[in-house]
């Protein structure tokens, strides 16, 4: 048996392989020396840095998208440049995660069992590795189910906190559900295609489309199962319990890194299976019109997170609505289903990765200080933490899209995508939402500065690392706002990927 | 040096950044003045050094664009954040920080004490840095920036004793009116900055004034463009009818007044038209325009000149005089001309403010002429200084202002005919009368303020070296820009330097008139004469003979109140534009537009929105089965949906 593929496809997964080594390492070190709890978030870091080191290697040498295939000669994963961009962003928020951590009050509380939680994130960071990558029907189920079950025990990883269990246990219902409708979705589209790779499944599709209708159910059915990682309405429910009553670095993490993951497959499974309909291959199942879907898809998604996010006191509860309003922007971006519209997703995700990090942060810090994330708790607090004040207002104005922070950008370049497009309606819609969602980012501040005393008889003391990693964040949220050709740059050399025009 | 440019608009930013964030902290004064002027004397070096280099190159390879990065990318629109050096540039560059070097280091006397100290120079810097980016930049957004951050640090310069009284308001209220005046101007900018855009294709100076001498764009368009910019230039430099902003910006600390309202950002405006002097050729009814307006503006403000008190009104008004000569050449298509008139009045005009300043400093504050007297024998180093500048402002050889001056002067002459020249001649002549009447009532005669309470006294060397440095210039700058008739066609070095920068546009409306030189000459010693009558006459009237100047503004009493009033232009604003919009704005505007319509359409369309959110929030139940089976429906509803369409 010929076992050259195995070696030589090694070279194109050193992140992976990295994080597969240190998950090990941090499993056993924990086993070993279950006294020096302390080292494994510095074993975790070093892991995700050398593989992140790894990846902006592959990044800066990628040439031509490779396939990585297996014994059968089919592309598994791909090896392209959209993969490697998702894999920078999933391990830099990594990197982040494990900050957070160390800084989260509630993960502290937790010190026994640090152990496992640091393995089951570098197993979740595995999962969401592999599926940026991955071009096969099963592999994404598998990459989809390891990072979620992960994000589950880790959702409910505050064991005494009954919030987090009750998260916990909905999501893994709600995932259940949803993974189960995608597998069976994915074993009927083997049922018509013969085949679980994403490229044979297209040619099988273009010379024999089958029965439209059951084509159309399966799409749909596939569709959800992603439609749940980004949560897209109608798949979004868990997303408010699960990010309330996660801990914090953790919400951040999923509202983030596993969104990403969630956007990358949608990516590559609508833009591979569904290759654009030329004059020539007019077939009738290529019908199923993605645009209109995700047009839909996108206003319903933005319109309802923003619509709920008004009226929310939880500041944890309203980043997760304000999450799904963001993933509306982005699937809006998606329907442009050009290029200009993928690039407009990779630079939004760069700048929302640190804006939303950076918001979850603070409210993170916050709740340190005062053990609460409802907003009537923040009266006057401007003025009692002023560097908090001033870092969760910078966030919160990126993340309305106001100039001139980085938020901005990224929706100057949903909106050119979508003017270029002309989809002037869908922008209108992504505006009038922007506007909506001014109240209830600006409501925070006005709790923050307008509402309460402010007395400045004692200011907290900020320890330097927390002002480090508030400024790491913050400070490219201004300095993209102004200087954003390399951010544009980067994300326009990654909407490469393979075997699509 | 030259790749290095951008350095000089770096440091200063730096030095804002610094005193910015860390000014307070720092415990002495020394620290942060030391930081701030060594800032922009870091930048003065960068331009200094770049120009040396730029100097010792052949003619044709000087021009150098330095990109730093792309700033805005969207369809057609490419602009970049990149600097230009060319003849011109680097002359501003050279004024605006050198000047400001000189500028900052003399604060560092004047603000001694205040409580501001650190804030002070935080601005100063912030000014330098946007100023940098008006001179340097390489297109006309860059420029706008620059434009407005200059604007901006105006503002909060003006506005920098806010808690101080200023005549019958307050500061703040000065800076607001500087604010609003010059947002007019800013409008005209804009608007011109569209239409280039509109025809041109381009923001890139290179690209626009490329396709503008070729021409093939109607001469309507050209004026159109010249008009609208002009506008944004005469709200920067306070000409008619925007300049009202100025004499109220005095209300600012004076190293402000000397450094922005003297030196460097009112001159923005003459800059920008020189940097466009291809589209200004190519129009030529907008260079009359120019012309006129600058005339106008030069002669009415030494007008109203002639009789304010308060020290540093006669120097706004005179200022604005200036201003008005620098439009004056450009109009009349002498575009190195008018930016020689900018270099020299830099030197001179920044050193009358900054002598002005020690004046006020040693006087505790008081600042009517009025109340001074003798000073020489208190402050002798800034008698000595200032004498110095009221001569070269008057345009006596052989100091700067004679020769850039005379040369505006000869232009009016042989382009624009007899009636410019003889308005110039006037104007100054008033302008030598008024300083002259400034300094002898300052320095010399008797001593008429109180001696029992007021100790007057000279500045420390901190102060007074920058009034050196500026009186040196101000001698000896005008050799630079010595006149053809006296050193042949290459002895005009700053015009030579200048030459390629404007050679188009001096093509395209060479007229071709010839004068003798015996003309020239002519000409020129009438207006020395005549500037040489107006000192001494200044020197007889309130040295000698103080009861005839009462004499005279009792006989001519309606025209005296009206130049004491200003020709009452403020309130004449107040009553033509100010009061109607403000009636509109209230009874109209604020009333029925903004609180019934748009208030209540907002108000109602929150109040839907209100309502939908509480709606929908309902949806999360909370219960995970109803979460599963809407997830269902959804899928069904897709579907059924989809299928319906295919």
């Amino acid at each position: 048996m010929n076992t050259n593929y195995f070696f030589e496809s090694l070279n194109f997964l050193r992140p992976e392989v990295v994080i597969t080594v240190f998950l090990a390492v941090v499993l056993s070190f924990d086993l070993a020396f279950p006294k020096l709890k302390k080292v494994l978030p510095y074993l975790t870091a070093l892991g995700i840095i050398i593989s992140s080191g790894y990846a902006v290697q592959d990044f800066l040498s990628m040439q031509q998208p490779q396939p990585i295939s297996s014994a059968s000669k089919l592309p598994l994963l791909a090896f392209d440049a959209l993969a490697v961009f998702f894999k920078i962003i999933i391990l830099a928020s990594s990197l982040f995660l494990v900050i957070f951590s160390e800084k989260s009050s509630e993960i502290k509380s937790t010190v026994e069992r640090l152990g496992e939680y640091y393995s089951l994130i570098l197993g979740m960071i595995l999962g969401m590795l592999i599926l940026v990558a991955a071009t096969d029907f099963l592999l994404i189920y598998l990459a989809i189910e390891l990072m979620s079950l992960s994000s589950y025990v880790l959702a409910g990883f505050l064991k005494t906190s009954t919030k987090s269990t009750e998260a916990s246990l909905k999501y893994v219902i709600y995932g259940s559900v949803a993974s189960g409708i995608m597998l069976f979705g994915i074993s009927l589209a083997y049922g018509m295609t013969q085949t679980t790779n994403l490229f044979v499944a297209a040619n099988s599709l273009t010379m024999n489309p089958g029965n439209p209708i059951l084509l159309v159910f399966v799409s749909l059915m596939i569709l959800s199962g992603i439609g749940y990682k980004i949560s897209s309405v109608p798949f979004h429910f868990w997303t408010p319990d699960v990010y309330e009553g996660a801990p914090i670095p953790i919400t951040a993490y999923l509202s983030v890194a596993s969104k990403a993951a969630g956007f990358a497959v949608l990516i590559r499974f609508v833009k591979t299976v569904y290759p654009p309909v030329d004059g020539l291959m007019m077939i009738s199942a290529y019908n199923i019109n993605w645009k209109q879907i995700l047009i839909y898809l996108s206003i319903m998604t933005m319109t309802l997170g923003n619509l709920s996010a008004l009226w929310q006191d939880n500041l944890k509860r309203m980043l997760a609505y304000s999450s799904i309003a963001h993933a509306g922007v982005v699937l809006a971006a998606m329907a442009t289903m050009n290029d200009e519209g993928i690039t407009a997703i990779l630079i939004y995700f760069v700048i929302y990765l640190l804006m939303n990090f950076g918001a979850f942060f603070i409210v993170m810090l916050i709740r340190n200080e005062i053990n609460s994330e409802h907003i009537d708790d923040y009266n006057g607090l401007g003025y009692k933490m002023p560097f908090y004040g001033v870092m969760l207002s910078i966030f919160l104005v990126s993340l309305t899209g106001l100039p001139p922070t980085a938020g901005f950008i990224g929706k100057l370049y949903v909106f050119l995508a979508l003017v270029n497009s002309k989809m002037i309606f869908l922008a209108l819609i992504a505006l009038l939402n922007s506007v909506i969602s001014l109240y209830y980012y600006i409501r925070v501040m006005k709790h923050l500065y307008l509402m309460g005393s402010n007395d400045q008889a004692e200011t907290l003391k900020v320890s330097f690392s927390n002002i480090l990693v508030a400024l790491i964040l913050a400070i490219p949220v201004i300095l993209f706002g102004i200087y954003f050709g390399p951010v544009a740059d980067f994300a326009k050399n990654s909407a490469v990927m393979l075997g699509v025009r | 040096m030259r790749n290095l440019i951008y350095l000089s608009v770096v440091f200063p930013l730096i030095g804002f950044l610094v005193n910015g964030l860390l000014g307070r902290k720092f415990k002495s004064e020394k620290v942060v003045g030391i930081i701030g002027s060594g800032a922009v004397g870091a930048a003065f070096l960068v331009v200094l050094a770049a120009f040396v280099e730029t100097l010792r190159m052949p003619e044709e390879g000087r021009a150098l664009i330095v990109t730093l990065f792309q700033w805005v990318k969207a369809g057609n629109l490419d602009v970049s954040i990149a600097y230009q050096i060319d003849q011109l540039s680097l002359v501003m560059g050279l004024v605006v920080t050198g000047v400001g070097f000189l500028i900052h280091i003399y604060s560092i006397g004047y603000m001694h004490g205040d409580k501001g100290f650190w804030r002070f120079f935080t601005y100063l810097n912030l000014f330098i840095f946007a100023m940098m980016n008006l001179v340097l930049a390489d297109n006309f957004l860059l420029m706008f920036l620059g434009w407005e951050g200059v604007g901006l640090c105006s503002y909060l310069l003006i506005g920098f004793w806010y808690d101080r009284k200023f005549e019958k308001s307050t500061t703040s209220d000065a800076a607001k009116k500087a604010f609003v005046v010059n947002r007019i101007g800013d409008f005209g900018f804009l608007i011109g900055m569209f239409l280039i855009y509109l025809n041109f294709g381009s923001l890139n100076f290179t690209t626009v004034f490329a396709k503008a001498g070729v021409g093939n764009i109607p001469e309507s368009t050209f004026t159109l463009i010249a008009l609208c910019l002009f506008i944004g230039a005469a709200g920067k430099s306070a000409q008619i009818p925007l300049f009202v902003w100025l004499p109220d910006a005095m209300a600012g600390p004076t190293p402000v007044s000397a450094l922005i309202h003297a030196a460097t950002m009112v001159t923005a405006g003459v800059y920008l038209v020189a940097r466009c002097s291809i589209i200004y050729a190519s129009a030529p009814m907008a260079l009359t325009v120019v012309a006129v307006i600058g005339l106008a503006t030069a002669f009415f403000a030494a007008t109203v000149g002639l009789v304010q008190t308060d020290i540093k009104k006669v120097l706004a008004y005179s200022t604005v005089s200036q201003l008005g000569y620098m439009f004056l050449a450009m109009g009349m298509g002498a575009f190195s001309a008018g930016i020689f008139h900018v270099v020299t009045h830099a030197f001179f005009k920044a050193l009358l403010f900054l002598g002005a300043g020690s004046v006020i400093h040693g006087m505790h504050d008081e600042q009517d002429i009025r109340k001074y007297g003798n000073l020489k024998k208190y402050m002798p180093k800034t008698a000595k200084t200032f004498l110095i500048a009221a001569i070269a402002i008057s345009g006596i050889p052989p100091f700067a202002g004679f020769f850039s001056k005379d040369e505006i002067l000869w232009e009016a002459f042989s382009v624009g005919g007899f009636g410019f020249w003889i308005f110039g001649v006037i104007t100054a002549l008033f302008t030598a009368f008024y300083m002259f009447r400034l300094y002898f009532l300052t320095f010399e005669g008797k001593e008429r303020f109180d001696s029992h309470h007021v100790h007057p006294h000279e500045s420390p060397a901190v102060m007074t070296i920058p009034l050196m440095i500026l009186a040196f210039l101000s001698i000896v700058g005008g050799f630079l820009g010595m006149p053809a008739i006296f050193v042949g066609e290459e002895g005009n070095l700053f015009g030579r330097w200048l030459a390629p920068i404007f050679k188009s546009a001096e093509t395209k409306i060479f007229t071709g008139a010839e004068h003798s030189h015996l003309m020239e000459i002519l000409l020129m010693a009438i207006s020395v004469a005549g500037a040489a009558l107006a000192i001494y006459f200044a020197k007889f009237v309130y040295l000698h003979k103080p009861e005839i100047a009462e004499k005279v503004s009792a006989k001519l009493k309606p025209i005296y109140t009206t130049l004491l009033n200003k020709y009452y232009v403020d309130e004449i604003y107040d009553a033509v534009v100010v009061n109607p919009i403000r009636l509109v704005s209230e009874s109209f505007l604020w009333k029925i537009t903004d609180v019934k319509l748009i208030d209540g359409l907002l108000n109602k369309s929150a109040a839907l929105v209100d309502y939908l959110s509480g709606y929908i929030r309902k949806i999360q139940t909370g219960a995970v089965q109803f979460y599963a089976i809407i997830m269902m429906t959804g899928i069904l509803a897709a579907l059924f949906w989809i299928i319906k369409s295919l």
